[in-house]
C-alpha cells in the first residue's frame, strides 16, 4: 500500500472553494427536494384516499411507476424531456439571468440541472413517504375518520387536520428515513451536471488527482449532514 | 407531442446487448448479469453476517449491524467511486467499472440482507430454537435443520424485493461510463440527438417491466409460503 495523503491538495486554494460551493448546492438541492416531497406525499394521499376509483387507480400507477424504475432514468427524463416541455416563456425566464438566485459555485436555483433535480429527487421521495404515510395511515382507527366526518370537516381537513398527524406520529422513524434518503440521494444528481458534494470531489480527483482525499472529504461530509439532519428530525420528536 | 419510436426499432438489438457479440458486453444483458453477480454476492455476505450476529457473542451483533447501517449512511454513488478510485492504488490493479459497481452495490446491499434476515429469523417463536437443543443438535444443525427453512418463508420475498432494487440501482454504474442499460440509452440519445423522449422512456418502460414483474413475484411467493399453503 503506497497512498501518499496530502490534505492539503483538498483543503486549500481552488478545491477547498469547490467543497465548500458543493455543501452549499447539497443543502439547497435537499431542502428545495425536501418540499417538493412533503407536498406530494400529501397530494398522493389525498388522491389515494378519492371517492372515485379512477382516480384511485391512476394514483396506484404513478406510485409503482415511480418505484419501479431508477431515480437516474427520472432524473434524465425530467432533465432531457421534462424541461423541453414546460412553456417557452418559462424556459427563456429560467435559463436567464437572476443574480439574486445564484448559489455559491454559479449554481442557479433556476438552471435546468437544479430544476430536475429538485423535482425529480422531491417526486421520487414524495412518492415512498406516501408509501409510509399509507402505513401509519392504515394504524389510525376507522371511527377517527367517522368522527371527523360528524364533525362536519371536509375530505381535505379530515385528512390534513385529523388523519395525516395521526398517521406522521406512527410512521414517524421511517418518515425521517425517506428525509434522510433524499439528503443521500441528491448525490445521483451529479450524473446530470449538477454541482453538489459528489460531482466538486470528482472534480478534484481529475483536477489533481488527489481521490483518496477528495470522497474522504465528500464521505465525512454526508455523514455530518446525515448526523445532524436526523438529531434535528429526531429530537423534533421527544419535544 | 409526436413520439416516434422507429429509434428504438433501430436499435432494439443495442439497448439489449449492446456490443456483446463485439466482445464487450453490455446493455440489458450487462444489467441483469450485474444485478445477479451483486445479488449473489450480497446474499452470501449479508446471510453469513446474520448467522455471525444470530449465534455469536451479543456484543458482535451490535457491532455488526452498527456497521451496517454506517455503510448505508453514505450515498451509493460515493462508495461507487471509493471501490473505483481506491482499490487500484492500494492494490496496484485496474478495477474495471462493472467490477467496481458490482463490488459497491454487494457491500452496500449486504446491510439490507442483514437486516432483513435477522427480522425473519425473530419472528420464529423462541421454543423452536429451544426444542431443536433440547433434542440434542448443535447450534449451526439448529440453524439449518430448523429455522433457516421457516425462515425462508418470510425471507425469500423480501430477498427478491432487494434485487429488484439492486436492478435499479445498477444504473449508477452510468456514471462509471460502464455500458449497462442506461449508458446504451445515454449513447444511443447522443447518437439520435432529437429522440431523448422516446429513448429515455422506452429505458424506463423495461426497468419497469422487469421491477414490476419481479415485485409480483415477490408479492405472490410471499403468499404461497404461507404455512398452511401448498409448494
Amino acid at each position: 500500500m503506497n497512498l501518499p495523503i496530502d490534505w492539503s491538495g483538498v483543503l486549500t486554494g481552488p478545491p477547498l472553494h469547490w467543497l465548500l460551493s458543493g455543501l452549499a448546492v447539497t443543502l439547497a438541492i435537499s431542502l428545495a427536494a425536501s418540499g417538493i416531497a412533503t407536498v406530494v406525499a400529501v397530494l398522493l394521499s389525498a388522491l389515494r384516499l378519492s371517492p372515485l376509483p379512477p382516480v384511485r387507480l391512476a394514483t396506484l400507477g404513478l406510485i409503482s411507476l415511480i418505484r419501479n424504475t431508477p431515480l437516474l432514468i427520472q432524473l434524465l427524463v425530467w432533465y432531457f424531456v421534462g424541461f423541453g416541455l414546460l412553456p417557452q416563456g418559462l424556459k427563456a425566464w429560467m435559463t436567464g439571468d437572476h443574480p439574486w438566485s445564484v448559489l455559491p459555485g454559479q449554481v442557479s436555483l433556476f438552471a435546468p440541472e437544479f430544476a430536475a433535480s429538485a423535482w425529480g429527487v422531491g417526486l421520487f421521495i414524495g412518492v415512498f413517504l406516501s408509501e409510509e404515510l399509507q402505513a401509519g395511515l392504515n394504524a389510525v382507527a376507522p371511527g377517527q375518520r367517522e368522527a371527523a366526518a360528524s364533525q362536519g370537516l371536509g375530505g381535505w381537513h379530515t385528512l390534513t387536520a385529523i388523519l395525516l398527524p395521526q398517521a406522521l406520529r406512527n410512521a414517524y422513524q421511517p418518515v425521517v428515513g425517506q428525509y434522510l434518503n433524499l439528503m443521500k440521494l441528491t448525490s445521483v444528481t451529479c450524473s446530470i451536471g449538477l454541482a453538489e458534494i459528489t460531482y466538486q470531489a470528482r472534480q478534484i480527483e481529475s483536477f489533481n488527482s488527489h481521490a483518496f482525499e477528495a470522497f474522504a472529504a465528500a464521505t465525512v461530509l454526508y455523514l455530518a449532514i446525515g448526523f445532524i439532519l436526523e438529531r434535528l428530525l429526531l429530537a423534533r420528536r421527544k419535544a | 407531442m409526436g413520439l416516434d419510436f422507429t429509434v428504438i426499432l433501430k436499435n432494439w438489438d443495442y439497448f439489449l446487448w449492446g456490443r456483446t457479440f463485439q466482445g464487450e458486453t453490455g446493455g440489458l444483458l450487462l444489467t441483469v448479469l450485474m444485478a445477479l453477480a451483486a445479488g449473489c454476492l450480497s446474499l452470501a455476505l449479508g446471510i453469513g453476517l446474520a448467522l455471525a450476529s444470530w449465534l455469536g457473542p451479543r456484543p458482535l451483533r451490535a457491532v455488526l449491524t452498527f456497521l451496517a447501517d454506517l455503510v448505508r449512511s453514505v450515498p451509493l454513488v460515493l462508495v461507487i467511486f471509493w471501490i473505483y478510485f481506491l482499490v487500484p492504488a492500494l492494490f496496484k490493479t485496474k478495477v474495471p467499472g462493472a467490477l467496481s459497481v458490482i463490488l459497491a452495490l454487494a457491500w452496500f446491499s449486504s446491510g439490507a440482507v442483514l437486516h432483513a434476515t435477522l427480522a425473519g429469523l425473530e419472528a420464529l417463536p423462541r421454543g423452536h430454537r429451544e426444542a431443536g437443543i433440547a433434542s440434542g443438535l448443535t447450534d449451526g444443525q439448529v440453524f439449518t435443520a430448523i429455522l433457516l427453512p421457516q425462515a425462508a418463508r418470510n425471507l425469500v420475498p423480501s430477498y427478491v424485493a432487494l434485487f429488484a432494487s439492486m436492478i435499479k440501482d445498477t444504473s449508477l454504474a452510468f456514471i462509471l461510463n460502464v455500458p449497462e442499460l442506461t449508458m446504451t440509452a445515454s449513447q444511443v440519445n447522443t447518437r439520435a440527438q432529437i429522440y431523448p423522449a422516446e429513448i429515455f422512456l422506452f429505458t424506463a418502460a423495461v426497468y419497469f417491466v422487469l421491477c414490476q414483474g419481479l415485485s409480483w413475484a415477490a408479492h405472490g411467493l410471499a403468499v404461497r409460503l404461507q404455512p398452511g399453503q401448498m409448494l
